[in-house]
């Protein structure tokens, strides 16, 4: 580190902690709370014992926008993908590209390609992470199957040991490529403004070429196996499209200049319930364009459309509330990039139609974006131009503002960043995808508990419903981060209509030998 | 914010590799958690767990300099807002 720098970052350094002292007002340390989180879901009754309201609520991390200032810009790529462990390649990336623009530099055009080859890596092995593992059990061994079964070993009976371990082993080589570019994946060191730290060796790419083939293959497979198991299903087909996962919202993904989905850059596309085009914005916009509501029972600030205004948690082309993630990125684009892909979206919205409002749906939705992300990293890794090592462009601008957006797995993500002419962090603004799903979510659950809970009456299996309902989403909150599998804590309180708690649901993680 | 906090495998207390599965220590609470995707750790590695699942290993330096950062983060909540309905 230079001096000059190293003066920057002490002086930041210092400014962070003297704001931190002098403004913290009590101590909380306490990270066995955070570990103990449980999802909280509240549900109102009303005179006749039907639910007039529900609230679902999720402990949340904070004092990260504070935590950041004082801080050098360039920091935030490794800060921030440290901090999100569960998708750190989504939040490195964001970051850089908020870096470039925030010193105005253009990267190179291997460095882009570089930058999605990494990215549609990470898009393949995070989805396959959640098709075969998180919300497998939902699907593959069947929402009415005994909890005990409804786990990954469940799916593994279903599918066969040796599947179990292709994922294993497929998701182990795909990060073996993220290292080999990044580092380490949970902490990338990759992005850079103007570039990346680390092109390919041109002995390296025939390995990675079959990587990429296996991989177009891999996620082949997995569409086969959602093609016979659910698909085939009337049943799960009457409960991806029953009433109770239903949503009419509007819908919100990055799209190239084809109006096709892209992860890694392009312009985000708003549809309406219709599928109508409302919206069509860069970075610098997204502020006239994403606005966030603050409700009194809940850290999580939700986003909605600012031209459309909130107007509650409610349906329709009236209402702010707007769906990202798989979802929402397919009905906000025209079409996908590669032709395996392509093909596999038409039968989907072929089945259907388009826009697709079926929350369930997510998980074939996800099953779809797989194939795409192989396919697209089998276009990049044989480009000639992928082995290039002109991979970055020295940023010489005076740094002011930068914003970048992505899409993760889990939907847009955006960074904010601003600074003095030192690249000093004194403004950070994050909108995380589970924030902009927030509104929906909370939808979903309280359809769950109205479909549930009549005449007082409060079904003990209604944690199970309740939770498929959200984990279509693949949140990421704290809460869900140290269950075990399968068993998010929960906690449900049923008020009555005279404000006293009359039930309460209550499921723990298993918490092995407390000190 | 999504976040994942490190833990420290204390014991791996089933080998098979699909049902791989350990004991994670996080500060004072152990808990099961599956290591069938993260066939390379050993007991005394730091693993990132998202819904019960061990996604990836991370060296020591790396979650010390996480949990550290989590710590201030957590302190620096409270200056933030009141918050807002119980807690737990």
């Amino acid at each position: 580190m230079n001096e000059e720098s190293k003066q920057a970052w002490n002086e930041g350094q210092q400014r962070a902690n003297a704001s931190y002292g002098a403004k913290r007002k009590r101590i909380t340390i306490d990270p066995i709370t955070r570990l103990e989180g449980h999802g909280k879901i509240d549900i109102f009754m009303d005179e006749k014992g039907d639910v007039e309201k529900a609230y679902f609520q999720v402990p949340e991390l904070r004092g990260f926008e504070i935590f950041s200032l004082g801080r050098p810009a360039e920091d935030m790529p490794q800060i921030t993908s440290r901090i999100c462990g569960v998708c750190p390649t989504a939040h490195h990336m964001a970051s850089t590209k908020a870096l470039d623009m925030l010193y105005s530099v253009e990267p190179t055009s291997a460095a882009k390609k570089l930058r999605e080859l990494i990215y549609s890596t990470f898009m393949l092995e995070d989805h396959a992470l959640h098709v075969y593992i998180l919300g497998g059990p939902d699907f593959i061994v069947g929402p009415d199957a005994p909890a005990a079964l409804r786990n990954v070993l469940g799916v593994v009976d279903k599918v066969g040991e040796e599947v179990g371990l292709k994922v294993i082993s497929m998701r182990r080589r795909l990060r073996e490529f993220i290292a080999y570019l990044g580092g380490k994946v949970i902490h990338p060191v990759f992005g850079l403004p103007g570039g990346v730290a680390k092109g390919i060796n041109p002995a390296d790419l025939d390995g990675f070429k079959q990587l990429a083939d296996d991989g177009v293959a891999f996620a082949e497979f997995t569409l086969q196996v959602f093609n016979d198991i659910v698909l085939k299903n009337e049943e799960y087909v009457k409960l991806i499209t029953s009433d109770a996962f239903t949503h009419k919202t509007h819908y919100m993904g990055l799209v190239d200049e084809n109006n096709h989905v892209n992860f890694y850059d392009g312009k985000v596309r708003v549809v309406d319930t219709d599928g109508k085009e409302i919206a069509k914005f860069s970075e610098v916009e997204y502020l006239d364009n994403i606005a966030e509501h603050v409700e009194p029972w809940s850290y999580v600030k939700f986003t909605y459309l600012k031209k459309v205004g909130w107007n509650g948690f409610t349906e329709g082309n009236d209402s702010g509330v707007c769906c990202v993630a798989p979802l929402a990125r397919l009905n906000a684009a025209d079409g996908l990039a590669t032709p395996k892909a392509q093909a596999a979206l038409e039968q989907y919205f072929g089945m259907l139609g388009k826009p697709v409002h079926h929350t369930l749906a997510n998980h074939w939705a996800r099953a779809i974006e797989m194939l795409y992300a192989a396919e697209r990293i089998q276009q990049l890794i044989n480009d000639p131009e992928i082995t290039s090592q002109d991979i970055r462009t020295i940023p010489t601008a005076t740094p002011k503002r930068g914003i970048g957006i992505v899409e993760a797995p889990r939907g847009t993500l955006f960074h904010h960043y601003e600074t003095d002419e030192k690249g000093i962090l004194n403004m950070v603004n994050l909108i995380v995808a589970t924030q902009n799903n927030a509104a929906r979510m909370a939808m979903s659950v309280e359809n769950a508990a109205k479909g549930l809970i009549h005449g007082g009456n409060v079904d003990e299996g209604m944690l199970n419903k309740v939770e498929m309902a959200f984990r279509a989403y693949d949140p990421c909150h704290a809460c869900a981060t140290h269950a075990l599998p399968g068993q998010m804590p929960l906690v449900a309180r049923v008020w009555n209509k005279d404000g006293e708690v009359i039930h309460t649901l209550r499921r723990d993680s298993q918490v092995v030998g407390k000190v | 914010m999504c976040l994942g906090i490190p833990g420290r495998i204390e014991s791996i207390d089933n080998e098979d590799a699909l049902a791989r599965s350990g004991t994670v220590r996080f500060g004072g609470v152990g808990k099961t958690v599956n290591l069938a995707y993260v066939p390379e750790a050993e007991a005394g590695d730091y693993v990132i767990v998202h819904v019960g699942f061990a996604i990836s290993v991370i060296d020591a330096e790396e979650a010390e300099k996480t949990l550290a950062m989590i710590e201030e983060m957590e302190g620096l909540a409270d200056l933030e807002e009141a918050s807002p309905g119980e807690s737990s």
